[in-house]
């Protein structure tokens, strides 16, 4: 219940009773407010000196027992007392206006027998209200006329009326746009919450995420808005529960190399030992062909490790901006004395790019440009030849890793080659780069490109 | 004689570790956890430490033990190769090795250390000079004089000491040396490496000790 009160329909509902109200209050007080006014209104007549047909008995009345001019006049004097607004004249047999109690200048001195006919019929039922009665029982005097305005006998109610009848227009008009305002002001202030509700759920928190929004009332629309944090709160935890997840997988994947590596490292450890003793050539071989493997094995485990992070897309991506001359001059400055003791020829020709600068992950790039090293030393060493260069070709900028190995067709001496190429893939096209193989017997060539259009 | 703190829990591999660090003469204090750490520390001149270890782990053991010296040479030795490790690692230590790895290899990075940290002050012999890091002099036994290095010179053969056998391009150079970043074409570096050539080498124009590494940059082995 107490949330039905606090609901927009029972807002707009009391806005609706209220107005419907406010009519009737507002009939209710017109109605003592003119009675009010009414009865300050000074009456001169009481209700029965204003009842025509007693009007109209009385002066016929008095008239039937009138015989002198005199008693006329007194006549006239007494009806005059009763009613002052009254006016009153006799025309004789003859025709003549004789008494009037004023002056009439719409009256002519001598009525001919149309003019009395006329008098009568322009007076009938109509303002002024006449009463015409003969004079004498036997009507030979002429006839006495009783004028008075029907406006002096009007109720007090209907003269409050035609005083006040503006200002109660006025009212009623200012009552219809009153409540047009109320309706207009609720439903503008609903329309103004639905907008800034609109506006604070495409505002977004740094990591991606609608915020909180702040609920201020229990009607409908706060209603939404919960429902609304609810909606966030919700997508928040899930939020919380990936990154979990992720760290979890992260954690295992790390453990299980961890726990691959540690006996690895105790073989090295061994064929140390053993490599120690007086041991023959052959043996001398076997323990070389060993930690030529579990480098390999290592190698492996840390491409598998990648592969299974970058397949479900939970390795970590930094793009920033790197300067890419640079940086492979500092990656092969690295694998040199690798190169140099296998005896390699190492060429590096590292010049600036039409555009040197890449919006690249760095680690993700040193890893790409390892395992191409790795391969070539790993899978190339035959051609005892190494390039690292950069190139500015036609629509892109380039980085090239070149040998004069075998070739990648050559299967036999590929084993191993696959995955780590498969995260040179994966790396390259994540970083929005390009990349390029082109194998033969005499060789592989690998570029990693950039497409110069793509620059901003 | 350096004394190496070495801090693994794997049998195997620390006793295969601390054969061979004192087969190169070190001496070793090899501990299985870094319990007993204390009285130890104030005389080792470098530690390696394991991550993974019973009760604290590498990573808190190597931020206590830089908090407490920070000229103390830290290497982490460990078998987790993540990324985020390695940052981790990097973040305090002063090198990083992953298992498995090459005996040499790391005697090789320890070397570098303590050169580093200017612990190692043995006379190096290098061609026909011979150097003594403490007091960075440097007797050429040809001639048998000393070779005096001015200003720049003499930082720059430090850093080439100090990252002995390392390939160094110009960038990381003249960024270590003059502190600033290096503007491509800028010859101020190849300048000074003439000039130090012209004092060390014995012929300046086919120089042997520091070593031109071409589209790479330079190195100095010792």
């Amino acid at each position: 219940m107490k949330k039905f009160f606090r609901s927009l329909l029972a807002k707009y509902m009391l806005i609706i009773v209220l107005a419907l109200s406010i009519v009737q209050i507002a009939y209710l007080l017109i109605a003592i407010l003119i009675t009010g006014v009414a009865d300050n209104i000074e009456s001169s007549y009481t209700s029965d000196e204003m009842d025509y047909e007693q009007i109209e008995e009385d002066w016929h009345k008095d008239a039937n027992r009138l015989k002198t001019e005199a008693d006329i006049s007194r006549n006239f004097d007494k009806w005059k007392d009763q009613y002052p607004d009254a006016s009153m004249f006799w025309v004789d047999q003859g025709g003549t206006l004789r008494v009037a109690t004023e002056e009439r200048n719409d009256l002519p001195t001598e009525w001919t027998s149309s003019f009395t006919a006329k008098f009568i019929k322009d007076r009938y039922g109509e303002n002024p209200f006449t009463v015409i009665a003969f004079v004498g029982e036997d009507d030979t005097d002429g006839f006495v006329v009783f004028e008075i305005n029907r406006d002096v006998f009007q109720k007090p109610i209907q003269m409050a009326f035609n005083q006040y009848g503006s200002w109660l227009l006025i009212g009623t008009l200012f009552l219809v746009i009153f409540f047009i305002f109320i309706s207009f002001l609720f439903f503008r202030g609903i329309r103004k919450r639905l907008l800034q509700l609109q506006e604070a759920m495409e505002i977004r928190d740094v990591d991606e995420l609608p915020i909180q929004i702040d609920v201020k009332k229990q009607d409908e629309i706060g209603q939404l808005e919960q429902t609304f944090n609810q909606m966030v709160h919700e997508l928040r935890k899930s939020r919380v529960r990936e990154q979990e997840e992720e760290q979890l997988r992260r954690e295992l994947i790390a453990n299980l190399s961890h726990d691959l590596r540690t006996p690895l490292t105790k073989i090295n450890a061994q064929t140390y030992k053993i490599a120690k003793q007086n041991v023959s050539d052959d043996a001398k071989q076997a323990i070389h062909a060993l930690e030529a493997s579990v480098e390999d094995i290592d190698k492996l485990i840390e491409n598998l490790m990648s592969y299974t992070l970058l397949m479900a897309s939970k390795y970590k991506l930094d793009r920033q901006e790197v300067d890419i001359v640079r940086f492979a001059r500092e990656r092969i400055a690295t694998w040199y004395p690798v190169f140099e003791k296998e005896g390699f020829e190492i060429n590096v020709e590292l010049e600036p790019l039409h555009d040197s600068v890449w919006h690249v992950d760095p680690i993700w790039l040193g890893r790409v440009i390892d395992n191409l090293l790795q391969n070539v030393l790993r899978h190339a060493n035959n051609g005892r030849y190494v390039e690292l260069k950069t190139a500015s070709i036609n629509s892109y900028d380039a980085i090239v890793v070149r040998d004069r190995g075998s070739g990648m067709k050559d299967s036999s001496n590929q084993k191993g080659a696959g995955i780590g190429l498969s995260i040179v893939d994966m790396m390259v096209k994540g970083m929005q780069l390009d990349w390029e193989i082109q194998s033969s017997h005499d060789g592989t060539t690998i570029q990693i490109k950039k497409n110069i259009k793509d620059e901003k | 004689m350096f004394r190496v703190l070495y801090i693994e829990d794997e049998s195997e591999i620390g006793s295969w570790v601390s054969d061979v660090l004192r087969e190169k003469g070190y001496e070793v204090i090899w501990l299985t956890s870094g319990d007993k750490l204390n009285q130890y520390l104030s005389t080792v001149d470098i530690a390696i430490l394991d991550i993974m270890l019973p009760g604290l782990d590498g990573f808190s053991i190597g931020k206590r033990l830089k908090r407490e010296n920070a000229d103390l040479p830290v290497i982490m030795l460990s078998a987790r190769t993540a990324v985020e490790d390695k940052l981790e690692g990097l973040s305090f230590a002063d090198d990083y090795v992953t298992k498995p790895f090459h005996p040499e290899e790391l005697v090789a990075r320890i070397e570098v250390m303590l050169r580093r940290f200017q612990k190692n002050h043995e006379v190096l012999h290098m061609q026909h000079l011979e150097v003594y890091p403490k007091e960075m002099r440097i007797i050429d036994k040809h001639k048998n004089e000393e070779i005096q290095l001015t200003g720049k010179q003499f930082y720059l053969f430090q850093y080439f000491l100090q990252h002995a056998n390392q390939i160094l391009t110009k960038e990381q150079l003249y960024e270590g040396i003059w502190g600033e970043s290096y503007m491509e074409g800028d010859k101020t570096l190849m300048v000074h490496i003439r000039y130090l050539r012209e004092k060390l080498e014995v012929n300046p124009a086919k120089p042997t000790i520091i070593e031109t590494i071409r589209g790479i940059g330079y190195r100095v082995r010792a």
